[in-house]
């Protein structure tokens, strides 16, 4: 199985091929999506979403830290969002500030007491902490509504200096999602393949090594946790805009493990893409499945049970297969590296 | 002051129902190294089946649903007790046989697989049993409450404890004098040596998983006239009982046990004080008690940290 390390690092492009599509794509989504029969509300959804991958990928893919618990920070941004537009002030900076900041201190401080597990260990704590804030949305009802969630979350408009622009229609929302999204794809880009990035990898394909190498990898994967917290943080933030609401059901388990499947079904595991393809493959099947049959999840189940017996890789690895059908092999590599195969 | 006598019953009662639970799945961890994220899954399927057993919830408006209503209820319930967790059980063997591939790969992976069968489970009992809260009629027997002291007991609850007790003594009896017991734990040790003595590692495996399985439709059956039967039943079952794994020590028979009554007195005894909370309190105990030993209360080095 091909892994992330295949892929050779550039690191001095800040903007790359692949960049440059996802831009034009997305300068396009408001006339594309009508055009194949889509919505437009879909495109801040799956930007939304995208963004919250991607941070989650530092941790999944590139440091090999599997958490099970990350709806918690998603929800920690919509609610601090929320509150802070409902107590301090209607302010979009303001409001971004604070969903990024709250998950953050929230990510740091879970992080802290995660950074010196390991393995399955490091995971079903991630699941304890992601339950822990689930269950505090739904219990605190004064701050959070409980289970009927946040209410009547503006969407603050956009100041630039003089300049403004009301974001209460979607397509204004979209752009802006989108804006946020290119800049979290470049930083993610950039960080990934900086020395930072590599030290994630060092880290995932043997933490132990990676110790006697000499770096600190308690901090690293501190920084890392907290750094994909606060990008959840700046999704969630985005996701109360969108809805004009927060509930505590995306912290649930079950859409934790929702982000996930699409990560590992797009193919996070090899390649900085898996996640922006594997959140346009959840979307596009709920709606098309979803179209069909009311039981859509029981056959997106059975497509990510599938893909994870026979194609773990997932699509990125496909199409990485079938761009090379015969990899061509460094000079002393052998075929599966001892710590991929453990 | 509260009189904390019932809530101590209850949480008592509570932890070795979870008891039940954790055994099947601390089996399964600790021969194949897999955290069955299904389990809750099982428990519900169990417990499904139960329902159809007892009420004839497919066939009642069938002459043979007529004929099988006409049983007493008794019967039915013990038939019930019976073909839930077997039905469970092969579920259970259904999805080792989809766990095969992930072998030998990081655990991540079978995780993940058991986390897309829950889901499947979850959608298909939708499918066939419809998304309402449902309830098993129980026997006369061990239905109703009575009282002692003054208080008022469930019948219920007291069968339910008896039977836990008895099956975690069978199955630890299993375990610790039978020679497939001698096995099964030889496999959790080592299952390279077991395969070189010659035993057939893919059938004890599947035998394994097909135990655990049944073992959680069991507490299934059991459990859900307390617990409540909904579609989402599995998902806030494999909760604690995963948790429950993790406190007591991933992969140990005693370890499960004493964490099993831990979390359920610790639930009983917030449900005194702060009846809204008394979920938290588990999630509290995983945090203290991981924060001093990092592998829980009785838990070994394992393939799982890697």
């Amino acid at each position: 199985m091909i892994s992330l390390s295949d892929i050779p690092a550039r690191p001095s492009a800040w903007i790359t091929p692949p960049i440059i599509v996802l831009a034009l794509l997305l300068l396009a989504a408001p006339n594309l999506l009508p055009a194949i029969g889509l919505y437009q509300y879909l495109g801040i959804e799956i930007a939304i979403w995208i963004i919250f991958a991607l941070g989650f990928n530092l941790l999944f893919g590139y440091a090999g830290l599997h958490s099970f618990g990350h709806g918690a920070y998603l929800g920690i941004g919509a609610y601090a969002f929320g509150l802070f537009q409902h107590h301090v002030a209607v302010s979009l900076w303001g409001g971004l500030l604070a969903a990024v900041l709250a998950a953050g201190v929230a990510g740091a401080l879970v992080g802290a007491f995660l950074s010196h597990r390991r393995g399955i260990y490091y995971a079903l704590l991630t699941i304890g902490f992601g339950q822990i804030f689930w269950f505090l949305a739904m219990k605190l009802h004064s701050v959070t509504g409980g289970e009927d969630g946040l209410l009547g979350i503006p969407r603050p408009p956009l100041t630039l200096g003089p300049w403004q622009v009301a974001l209460t229609g979607n397509p204004a929302l979209f752009y802006f999602a989108a804006v946020l999204l290119m800049i979290v794809v470049v930083l993610c880009w950039r960080l990934a393949n900086s020395p930072f990035g590599r030290v994630l990898q060092a880290i995932r394909q043997n933490e132990t090594r990676a110790r006697f190498v000499g770096y600190d990898v308690w901090r690293f994967k501190w920084a890392v946790f907290t750094l994909s917290a606060m990008i959840a943080g700046l999704a969630g933030s985005l996701l109360a805009m969108a809805q004009q609401s927060a509930y505590p059901d995306v912290m649930s388990l079950h859409q934790s493990g929702l982000i996930v499947m699409m990560v590992l079904v797009g193919g996070g595991l090899v390649s900085f893409w898996g996640p922006v393809l594997g959140v346009i493959f959840y979307f596009v099947a709920r709606d098309v499945l979803g179209g069909l049959t009311e039981t859509w999840l029981l056959w997106y189940g059975l497509i990510f049970m599938a893909m994870v017996m026979l194609r773990p890789e997932g699509l990125a690895g496909m199409l990485h297969g079938l761009l090379r059908r015969s990899p061509p092999r460094q000079p002393g590599a052998v075929a599966v590296p001892a710590t991929e195969a453990a | 002051m509260i009189d904390l006598l019932p809530h101590l019953i209850n949480g008592l009662t509570l932890g070795l129902l979870f008891a039940l639970i954790a055994l099947g799945f601390t089996l399964i961890v600790g021969v194949m190294e897999v955290i069955n994220l299904a389990h809750g899954s099982l428990f519900a399927l169990g417990a499904y089946f139960a329902l159809t057993v007892i009420a004839g919830s497919w066939f009642s408006s069938t002459p043979f649903g007529a004929w099988w209503l006409s049983l007493p209820l008794g019967l039915r319930y013990v038939l019930a007790l019976a073909i839930g967790p077997a039905l469970a059980g092969l579920a259970g063997m259904l999805l080792e046989l989809c766990l095969r591939p992930t072998y030998g790969k990081p655990p991540l992976y079978g995780l993940l697989l058991t986390f897309g069968a829950a889901l499947v489970v979850e959608e298909l009992i939708r499918l066939v049993w419809g998304t309402g809260e449902q309830n098993l009629a129980l026997p006369q027997a061990i239905n109703g409450a009575f009282l002692l002291n003054g208080m008022i007991f469930s019948t219920y609850r007291f069968f339910a404890s008896g039977f836990s007790i008895v099956a975690i003594a069978a199955v630890w009896l299993f375990l610790e004098r039978t020679s497939a017991g001698a096995v099964i734990k030889a496999g959790a040790h080592d299952s390279e040596m077991v395969r070189a003595l010659g035993y057939d590692l893919a059938r004890l495996r599947l035998l394994v998983f097909g135990f655990g399985a049944a073992l959680a439709g069991l507490a299934g059956v059991v459990m859900v006239p307390i617990w409540g039967l909904r579609p989402h039943v599995g998902v806030d079952i494999v909760i604690p009982a995963f948790l429950i794994i993790v406190i007591g020590g991933v992969g140990s028979f005693w370890g499960a046990v004493i964490a099993a009554l831990l979390v359920g007195l610790a639930i009983g005894i917030t449900g005194a004080y702060a009846a809204a909370w008394s979920t938290m309190s588990m999630y509290l105990l995983l945090i203290a008690i991981l924060g001093f030993r990092s592998r829980g209360l009785l838990g070994r080095k394992s393939a799982l940290e890697n």
